[in-house]
């Protein structure tokens, strides 16, 4: 018995030691990045596109990598989530529960959204090559949308399959279409959590490189036209940090910050969305 | 086997998370015998039986008062190793649950964990073992296929086989037939009744007619209490008080309508109980009901028998809380009382 | 009346359209990078991409070998420190940690799962890079100097920088793919196992690690998937040149997809370059996607059951 005891307690304490180096990890992430970056980052930073040679060493800041980055982001989900809510309500409403058409779909997505974001961009950078464009906001739009496409689809149908059989048979037993149950039972009442996934997936594609390193191209201007070549957060903290001159790559820690601030922010106001939403709902 | 252990309970309570499932139980089980447990759903059977191999400490939030002695120690003592009492004790449930597993590890499960690893001491085990619950004959030749191809009826005779497998002295059992079909229950009943020679066997049953069949020694709870408990015969046949009248003739629990009520809380004595109940009774008609609340009650010897002995009839006996009583009676016989 | 059915209809056809688009997606993206890929078994057969080891594009050569074989290294690295770590923090998850210990993990695996690529990038330069180059390196190179363990790479950047930012980097989906799993198994085999008097521990050891097994094998399969196609962190810190195939965790490796990634600039200027890019990229893709297909199968039937 003591024995048992024994190896119950060994096992126990290399169990408590891994979530704790799994949670310090986070700190030391969290940590490094902040110490490192948030002495070199300065409003400058923040307010101003870069001057020519600010990779290296001149003034400026990375303004236009943070805007680009946030019209792209913002476009990219947009689009994505256009595509992706009809697919999901159509999992969920339109197809039977043992659909063999919604399980082929659904080993599909889950397939696709294991890719890796390089394959995207190459994919991206085909499409673009064939459709004789530049690498540009636009290409980098596309790209991103598809990159996320999987994985928001995925992320609302769990949102769906969780909402029970009966409220949607009570929807129908009214005499209501799909599409009215879809849209005005079932869309409403996932709609926070719905709005979750979406921004879930907006963190992803907005901390993604390898998508828009051949699509979108870079640039020290301002995003000015869906054309031109765009300048993005990851490419700016990427480039930043290749450089030889430590002024430079601390401003590519600071840049840094900026990115994981914004993709915490994110994932903090998402966390908060979900638990606001399940509050109100009854269980 | 079943000679030195003797379950006793004392005044067990059980809630979980605020919830009282189980008021101040106290109860002796007997020895040796199937003893019975019976009453409505959701009545705090299974928690009683579970309570008594600890299993309800599996849920977060349950708090248990009381003592449970098995062969004199306390098994909520902390000193107790559960394991070792789960050893002691063991549980049938209502869903056969197997293990992911072969026919044999099932079975060999229990007594590997507890030491025994000679493969030749392992196939003597299983082969008893599975007699004994009467499967063998039909697993014989597949001792090492999946537990989980079996039917559901052989299943659990496997869960039985593997229960008996660690030698318990104590069976308990969650109505372990209402998930059967009719052959398969009426051959855990058999062997039910057969381990009820040699072992102390408690059975929550659903089934009035099953606790007919198999019962020794009955219990009736209903709603967390324990309202009456006796041999089998005098329980089924002359139960003494209204809600298990009620429930063993398939009517809802009635409340008898309460034509007095007396509330005799500080009056100490037996005596002083008696003198102001039978100044009440005398004021009452044939067939009506005082109740009575006392916080001194001294379990058999009391107001109850007393009164009963004029030939009043107790229609219930209901503990309020740790220091309460509440007494229905019915008063019979049409003259004054008198002490 | 009509009209809302004809919406309804409307919805229907269109719903249908974008799943058939969904459907057809992986082959469109497969076709799209075989077609780019193509050219280049002109000059090299698909034997000699995957397996020789000779990458000099100006001649023609396009063996890949080295890239794979670092790819292999820095997974198989990042593995053998995140598969141990994941599944004992998702056992103490599921089985041990009290509900709101549960509660405040979840985010952090989700937060973890939320940083960006590059950032883990930055991290692995400022702090795993000196941490390989100032201790683990000189410490277990020259105490224990043999393969795996030997080298000549001072400088850090190696495939044990590579493993251990990746490890991190997969720590969420292994962990939380476990966890689902395990909360899966039915509460009353643990209730069965206890009752018969087992321990909690060899309750799990003996029975719902059994159960889960399929499921957690799944979970693995995601992470290696997760890890093998990794870009951007690995080549900021794996060091990135080639210098013959890695024969050290402390070794610079190339993996596969930093090949893709590096060589960006310089495809189109010669000749083939870019098709053998894009057959780096279509392996790639066929790796993944199977990997994950393979992991959504077995997860499927464990669902079932």
């Amino acid at each position: 018995m003591d024995l048992r005891k024994f190896e119950e307690r060994v096992v126990k304490s290399l169990m408590i030691a891994s979530t704790c180096i799994v949670a310090g990890s986070l700190v030391f992430i969290l940590a490094t990045i902040l110490f490192a970056g948030l002495p070199s980052l300065s409003i400058e930073m923040l307010t101003k596109t870069p001057e020519g040679g600010y990779y290296l060493g001149k003034e400026g800041g990375i303004l236009n990598a943070i805007v680009g980055s946030l019209v792209l982001g913002v476009t990219a989900t947009v689009i994505a989530a256009m595509v992706a809510l009809p697919v999901a309500l159509y999992l969920n409403v339109y197809l039977r529960k043992g659909s063999k058409f919604g399980l082929a779909v659904r080993f599909f997505l889950d397939a696709l959204s294991g890719v890796p974001s390089i394959v995207y961009g190459a994919i991206g950078f085909t499409v673009m090559v064939w459709l004789g464009m530049q690498a540009s906001l636009l290409a980098g739009i596309l790209t991103v949308a598809l990159l996320i496409l999987p994985i928001m689809v995925r992320a609302m149908d769990e949102v769906l399959k969780m909402i029970p059989l009966e409220l949607k048979e009570s929807s129908f037993a009214l005499g209501t279409t799909k599409l009215e149950t879809a849209t005005r039972v079932i869309a409403r009442q996932a709609l926070p959590l719905l709005l979750t996934a979406v921004m879930v997936s907006f963190g992803r594609g907005i901390g993604d490189a390898a998508s828009v390193l051949f699509t979108a191209g870079f640039t020290d201007s301002m995003p000015r036209s869906l054309f031109g070549p765009v300048a993005t957060l990851p490419l700016a903290i990427f480039f930043q940090l290749g450089t030889p001159f430590p002024e430079v790559q601390a401003r590519g820690y600071a840049s840094a910050v900026v990115l994981t601030a914004i993709v915490l922010f994110i994932s903090l106001a998402s966390r908060f969305l979900m638990r606001a939403s399940t509050k109100n709902q009854s269980r | 086997m079943g000679l030195n252990t003797y379950i006793s309970v004392r005044d067990l309570s059980v809630s979980y998370g605020g919830q009282r499932a189980l008021n101040n139980i106290s109860i002796d089980i007997p020895d040796g015998k199937i003893t019975a447990v019976i009453g409505p759903s959701g009545c705090g059977k299974t928690t009683f039986l579970k309570a008594l191999n600890r299993l309800i400490e599996l849920h977060d939030g349950t708090r248990v008062t009381g003592q449970v002695l098995i062969d004199g120690e306390d098994i909520y003592d902390p000193a107790v190793e559960v394991t070792h009492l789960r050893k002691k004790v063991g549980i049938l449930m209502q869903r056969p649950q197997v293990l992911p597993m072969s026919i044999y590890d099932n079975v060999a499960f229990g007594p590997r964990i507890h030491g025994t690893r000679k493969k030749r001491l392992l196939d003597q085990l299983v082969e008893r073992h599975l007699v004994e619950a009467g499967l063998w004959s039909e697993v014989q030749d597949r001792l090492h296929a999946p537990a989980s191809q079996l039917s559901i009826g052989q299943q659990q005779r496997l869960c039985l086989a593997r229960a008996l497998a660690v030698e318990p002295e104590v069976i308990l059992g969650d109505e372990p037939t209402s998930a059967l079909d009719p052959i398969s229950a009426q051959r855990i009943e058999e062997h039910l009744f057969e381990l009820g020679k040699s072992h102390t066997v408690v059975l929550v049953t659903h089934s009035l007619e099953q606790a007919r069949r198999l019962a020794d020694h009955v219990l009736f709870l209903y709603l967390g209490d324990l309202v009456e408990q006796g041999p089998a015969q005098d329980v089924f046949d002359r139960p003494k008080y209204l809600r298990t009248r009620c429930y063993l003739s398939g009517r809802y629990v009635e409340c008898p309508n309460v034509d007095q009520e007396l509330n005799l809380r500080g009056k100490l004595t037996t005596f002083d109980q008696l003198e102001s109940t039978g100044h009440s009774l005398r004021v009452l008609g044939t067939g009506q009901v005082l109740k009575i609340i006392v916080d001194h009650y001294s379990g058999d010897n009391g107001v109850a028998k007393a009164l009963e002995a004029k030939g009043h009839r107790i229609l219930d006996v209901k503990r309020l809380n740790q220091s309460e009583w509440e007494i229905l009676i019915q008063k019979e016989g049409g003259d004054a009382y008198e002490i | 009346m009509i009209a809302r059915i004809a919406k309804d209809r409307v919805a229907n056809g269109l719903g249908r359209l974008l799943c058939l688009f969904i459907l057809s997606l992986a082959l469109l993206i497969a076709a799209g990078l075989y077609l780019r890929a193509n050219p280049v078994f002109s000059a090299m057969s698909l034997m000699d991409l995957l397996g020789s080891v000779y990458w000099h594009p100006t001649q023609e050569k396009f063996g890949m070998a080295s890239f794979i074989v670092g790819s292999m290294w820095v997974t198989g690295l990042a593995m053998v420190i995140a598969v141990p770590l994941g599944f004992l923090t998702a056992l103490y998850l599921s089985e041990y940690a009290p509900a709101r210990l549960q509660d405040a993990s979840k985010p952090v695996i989700d937060v973890l799962a939320g940083i960006s690529p590059v950032v883990y990038g930055v991290w692995g330069v400022a702090a795993i890079v000196p941490l390989v180059r100032d201790y683990l390196m000189p410490f277990l190179s020259e105490n224990l100097p043999f393969f795996p363990f030997a080298s000549d790479n001072y400088t850090g950047y190696s495939a044990m920088a590579g493993g251990l930012v990746l490890a991190v980097m997969v720590l969420p989906i292994l962990i939380g793919v476990s966890w689902e799993v395990l909360s899966a198994v039915p509460f009353e085999i643990r209730e069965v196992s206890l009752a018969l008097g087992a321990t909690k521990w060899e309750t799990i050891k003996l029975t719902v690690l059994k159960k889960a097994r399929p499921g957690l094998f799944a979970a693995v399969i995601l992470a290696i998937s997760r890890a093998f196609g990794e870009t951007m962190a690995v080549l900021m810190v794996a060091g990135c040149n080639l210098h013959g195939l890695p024969r050290s965790i402390f070794d610079p490796a190339y993996p596969l997809p930093a090949l893709i990634a590096n060589t960006y600039g310089e495809m189109m200027s010669i000749p083939l370059y870019d098709a053998a890019v894009f057959l780096a990229a279509l392996v790639l893709f066929a790796v993944t996607f199977v990997f994950n297909a393979i992991a959504w199968a077995i997860l499927m039937r464990f669902e079932q059951e």
